[in-house]
This record gives C-alpha cells, structure tokens and sequence, in this order.
C-alpha cells in the first residue's frame, strides 16, 4: 500500500473520499443543551469549492475544501486495530507511528497490547519419491499488535484509518473493530398499545 | 600488440577525452593505423593483458554518494516524502544488516538485499507525522465533551454495534467476514417490567449474559453489513414488543418454568406448615404471620436463590433453632 506522493494531493483525495464531513464550530458551541442532538454541523461553507466524490480531476495548486453536511456524527465508544506481520521489528515501528499519529491528533489510546504470536508449523517429507524417515519442517510465525482508541467521532475515525491503512507496511494486514454508540430507536421506547394477538 | 590496441581504441571513440597525457602520443599513431587499414577487427585479448590497458576506462563513472553530503538540518520530509525502498546512497547512516561472515561483522549497506527488503519507515519519522497530522486536524472533528466517562455513554447511548473491518493485500479487497454485526444492549437501558423482563430472557436464552446484563445479538445471515445491522435492530424490536404481550398459553406455567424460587405454595411451606399445626391448633394465617416463620421463609429463599454460602447456610441454621425453639 504505497503512501500518496505529495501531501497536498493526498489532502485532496481525501476531501474527495470523506463524503459528509462534519465540521465542529468553535467550542462554544458544542455544548449540547439536551442529550438527543449531537449534530456537530450547524454552518455550510460557499458551495463554489466543493469537491464531489466522483471528480477525477486532481488539482493540487488549489486548497481543497472542507464539505460541511447536516447530518449527525456517528459516535464511536472504542476502535480496536489488530495488526498481524511475519516480522516484529516492522510491528514496533508501526505501532510507533500509529500511537503517535493518535497522539498528534488528540485521540485517546487506551491499551497498547502483544497478544500470543502463533506458529503454523509444516512437517513435510524432504524427498521426492520414498525416504519416508527424512522429513523437512517449517514454520510461519504471525506477530499481533492491539492498539485500542477510545471516544471518537466517525470523521475522525475515518480521518484516522485511512491515514494509518495508507501507511501499512508490505506484508502486514490490519483488522478493525469498531464499536458504535447509539440511542434506543424511538419504537423500542414504549410498549404498544393493546392490540390482539397474531393469528398463528 | 600495437594493433590490437588499435582496435580497441578505435571503437572507444567516445573516450578520447577522457585519455591522460600518457596515452595521447600513442592515440596519434594509432589514428594513423585505422585509417589507413579502413577495416576495424575485434581481436581476442589475452588475460594478461586485461589490466594493463590505460585508455580502458569503466564506462560508469562513480559519484560521490549523496549521503556524504547532507547538511545537518536538511529537510528529510523531501527526501523521503512517500514510501520507497532503502537506498544506501540516499540515506546517511551507517546501517550493518545480515547475518555476519565468520569471525567477522554483519554486511555494509552497500548492495545489500536484506536492507531492501525489508519495509522500512523512513518516510514516517515523527517530523513527517507531525507535518500529516497539521493537514489532517481539519478533518477531524471533537468528540462531546459532556460524554467524558462510559457510563455517561451507557446511560444516553445504551445499544453497541460491532462489527469488523479486514485489511490485507491479497487478490480480493473483500473478506466475507466483514458482514457480521454484533449488537449489545444492557436490559437495564430498556423499558420492561417485571413480566416482560422474565419473557425476554427466556425468548433471547443463550444470548443473555447473567452477571453483565447484556443481551448480544449476532447476525451474519444476510451479505451486506447494513443488511445485518437492520436486521439485528428489527429482531431487537420484535423481541421487546412480543416480551410486554400476555399469550393466552403463559398462564400454564408451572413452578418448573419459574426463574425465582418463591416460598409461597412450595412443599417447605407445606411441610412447615404440618410440623407446626401439629403442636397447637392456630390458623394458617396465624401461623405464617408469625416472625421466625418468616425469617424461615426468608433464609429458604435466600438459600436457593442464591446458592450455599456461610451467610445463607448460618441464616438458615438461625432461622430453624428460632423456629424449633432449641
């Protein structure tokens, strides 16, 4: 997965990529006076710059833009990146980037954890044709890596990953387990009313 | 010999600047030779003869490597801005890797296989990081300051949905793992009473976590993840609605269905009740209203409900002395 070239262009693929990306106000205005709306977008930018998701044109000279939509942030209580590779060294400086990569842009890391590698192991016969005492064994070790963030927003999630899936190394493959936050749906709230019961 | 020069020279006519001073008055009459036989032959030249040619040069001319010089304060993010092999002439330190030769040291970077192979992070130092991470603050937006704990979370956002993403080079971007949505919701978050709570465990069996609270639904059925999510919420729906309905079949339960144990019209009752009326003639609602028998009746429960534990055992031993007067 080779990393785009120059920063500029890989700012604007990702405004093309990040359809509906929210944008806070200022601080002041977050502040939420009841627990039912977390809608984070309350302005829209001038529509003569947005950048639409099927354009093809990368124009790196002008400054991409940031789409402003209406629609509620998705909330994420945990995000939890397995990494897996053959080799460990290339895990540490990963896990590296990506911590600091969190750091930087003021995401919460919780648990920075090494599960058990695993080894598949082969016994194979070493001949061709008959010498069945002569065998010949090999071994594939998988190394993991669990980086778990915490409270995230879903443009920030997206923001982050593609980030960090960008910049993974050859031969390593990443798993994501996302775990979203939501509020009861309004027809689970109250009981119906009495109605007669299904004909069976 | 002086001809075979001549041939030699004579196809390396590119190389006449580069021929010292040495070699010059030889060069003039050779010159004289080509043009005078008009037919260049390439002749074999012998062994010993390889190393004693001046006017054979190397036709790729080595450069000081870049690595040497560096200022201190160059700007590494241009160098490496995206991700490339290791190239030893590029980067300035002096890295050893493989295994070493006996009695010997690890290889030089120079040629070697196993720096190239391996991935390396060179365009990822935390200067680069540092400058990515300027450029992607704008997209990213604040999480609610107001949900700074998890039980705040749970209280206001009471239903997780899991699901799994997969990342790995292959012949297909897609894994068909991804599909499979986990939804958990704790049944204290939801409106039910005491009949419906009872209903719901018993309709959602396996999947109700006892010392959690948590009810987990897995889905995988359909082929899409949004598939299953809306599938998971509408089984969630359902089960909630069917728990507050009555079916008319729900007043045949037996004391065998029964998640509780309940003292009342058990056989300890009954028993109780005989060993008692034995003794003095009082009614049996006399006899129940009375306070030992009700401590009784609280250590039975206790005892079953949950379980054999110092406490329960030696409120139970209490509660029958009281009652048998020993």
């Amino acid at each position: 997965m080779a990393a785009p070239m120059m920063i500029r262009r890989e700012l604007s693929s990702l405004a093309r990529i990040f359809r509906g990306i929210s944008r806070l106000e200022p601080r002041a205005g977050v502040t939420c006076s009841g627990h039912r709306t977390w809608n984070t977008t309350r302005f829209r930018l001038p529509p003569t710059s947005i950048t639409s998701f099927h354009s093809a044109t990368a124009s790196s000279s002008t400054p991409s833009s940031i789409t402003v939509t209406e629609e509620p942030d998705v909330l994420l209580q945990r995000l939890s990146l397995l990494v897996k590779g053959h080799d460990r060294a290339v895990l540490d400086s990963y896990e590296f980037f990506v911590t600091m990569a969190a750091r930087e842009l003021g995401m919460a890391v919780s648990d920075v954890s090494e599960p058990k590698k695993d080894m598949e192991r082969l016994t194979l016969l070493k001949s061709v044709h008959i010498f069945k005492k002569h065998r010949v064994q090999y071994e594939m070790r998988t190394h993991y890596r669990r980086i778990q963030l915490t409270h995230l927003t879903g443009s920030t999630a997206q923001v982050f990953l593609e980030y960090v899936q960008r910049n993974l190394p050859e031969g390593v493959a990443m798993e994501v387990t996302k775990t979203t936050m939501e509020k009861v749906p309004d027809h689970i709230l109250e009981p119906m009313s009495d109605e007669a019961p299904p004909s069976q | 010999m002086g001809t075979n020069m001549a041939a030699h020279v004579s196809k390396a006519v590119l190389l006449l600047g580069q021929i010292n001073q040495a070699g010059l008055g030889f060069q003039r009459s050779v010159k004289g030779a080509t043009y005078a036989t008009g037919v260049v032959t390439k002749t074999k030249r012998r062994n010993e003869d390889r190393g004693k040619d001046p006017v054979r040069r190397d036709k790729r001319v080595s450069i000081t490597p870049r690595s040497e010089s560096m200022p201190l304060d160059l700007d590494w993010t241009a160098v490496y801005p995206a991700a490339a092999s290791f190239k030893p002439n590029t980067v300035p330190l002096p890295v050893r890797m493989g295994f070493p030769v006996k009695g010997g040291v690890p290889p030089d970077k120079k040629g070697n296989l196993e720096l190239i192979k391996i991935p390396n992070f060179l365009h990822l130092t935390p200067t680069a990081i540092k400058k990515h991470c300027e450029a992607l603050k704008p997209f990213c937006t604040e999480w609610p300051s107001a949900l700074d704990t998890d039980a705040k979370c749970d209280q206001f956002f009471p239903i997780k949905v899991e699901s799994t993403d997969y990342v790995s080079a292959s012949l297909s971007v897609r894994n068909p793992a991804a599909r499979v949505v986990h939804l958990k919701v704790k049944m204290s978050s939801l409106n039910l009473d005491d009949h419906a709570r009872k209903k719901m465990i018993k309709l959602v069996g396996d999947r109700y976590c006892k010392e959690t609270d948590v009810i987990t639904i897995k889905t995988d059925h359909c082929p899409l993840r949004q598939q299953n999510k809306d599938y998971a919420m509408y089984l969630l729906t359902v089960l909630y609605h069917e728990s507050w309905k009555t079916e008319a079949w729900e007043a045949e339960k037996t004391r065998a269905d029964m998640e509780e144990y309940s003292w009342d019209g058990s056989r300890s009752q009954k028993n109780l009740l005989q060993l008692l009326g034995r003794g003095g003639g009082g009614g049996e609602e006399e006899l129940l209203g009375r306070s030992d028998v009700q401590e009784y009746k609280e250590s039975v429960t206790r005892l079953k409900n949950h379980g054999e534990s110092e406490s329960t055992v030696d409120q139970y031993k209490d509660a029958v002395k009281k009652l048998l007067q020993l």
